[in-house]
């Protein structure tokens, strides 16, 4: 499961630019809650995606809150397109493992 | 009350050597999600403390906070990161300081400086003067 939450918050920021809690309910959403993430673990994927060029961050003040608004660069598009293969590529042999095990053995 | 609420997680980042910026930011987005959660809860018809309990459970402990940042050795400071090289520069600094001492010294008690010349001056210009004054008055035989 390592680089799901990396994976899914690219994925979500690609359509919108979004603030944390926003997020944290659309991956809730899309991934209809099969994915729990512990919602305060996601400031550091966030933070770390940031750092890592793949987002940017801006502040802004929303009724007198201050919001930290997250979207994506094109680095953080090449990136997702990445681990979107990556993960096709992994899901795929699993799939295909759990369908006909004896094969994938075989054929090993 | 509110700003009391992560301290913990804040001693913990800390001590753990993650970048003060980093630390700040997730500070303010935790509080933020906390508030978000908590109204959600309360609009959903749960009493304050039911709304507060189960804010903080949504977000998770700050044990498991701090270990999810701590995991990143990117939001690190980078004294923290490169420890050597911190320490060069520190060194460096230190030793490019100390010529530069005295000028920050005069600069930073500069009024303090200005007032001590004026007074040697004015008191130089006095004994000056009476030595003048004696030299003058004074005929050699």
């Amino acid at each position: 499961m390592s680089g799901v939450p990396e994976l899914l918050v690219l994925r979500l920021l690609t359509d919108r630019e979004m603030y944390g809690y926003e997020i944290v309910k659309a991956v809730r959403l899309v991934t209809g809650e099969a994915i729990g993430l512990g919602e305060g673990v996601i400031y550091p994927v966030l933070h770390w995606l940031e750092e890592s060029g793949a987002v940017k961050a801006k502040r802004k003040s929303v009724n007198g809150r201050e919001r930290v608004y997250y979207f994506v660069t094109t680095k953080g598009k090449k990136r997702l397109e990445h681990l979107s293969n990556e993960w096709q590529r992994v899901s795929g042999g699993v799939n295909s493992a759990l369908g006909d095990p004896g094969g994938a053995t075989g054929n090993a | 009350m509110r700003e009391s609420k992560f301290e913990a997680l804040k001693l913990e980042l800390l001590q753990g050597g993650v970048a003060p910026v980093y630390i700040a930011r997730t500070l303010l987005e935790l509080e933020e999600h906390y508030t978000d959660l908590e109204q959600d809860a309360l609009a959903d018809g749960l009493s304050r403390e039911e709304a507060e309990r189960s804010a903080l459970a949504a977000l998770g402990s700050e044990r498991h906070i701090a270990a999810a940042v701590l995991a990143r050795p990117e939001l690190r400071a980078w004294s923290v990161r490169y420890p050597r090289f911190a320490y060069c520069v520190r060194s460096a600094t230190t030793i490019g300081l100390i010529p530069g001492m005295p000028v920050m010294f005069c600069i930073e008690h500069r009024p303090e400086l200005t007032r001590w010349a004026a007074a040697i001056m004015a008191a130089a210009t006095f004994i000056g003067g009476i030595l003048a004054l004696l030299d003058w008055m004074i005929v050699p035989v």
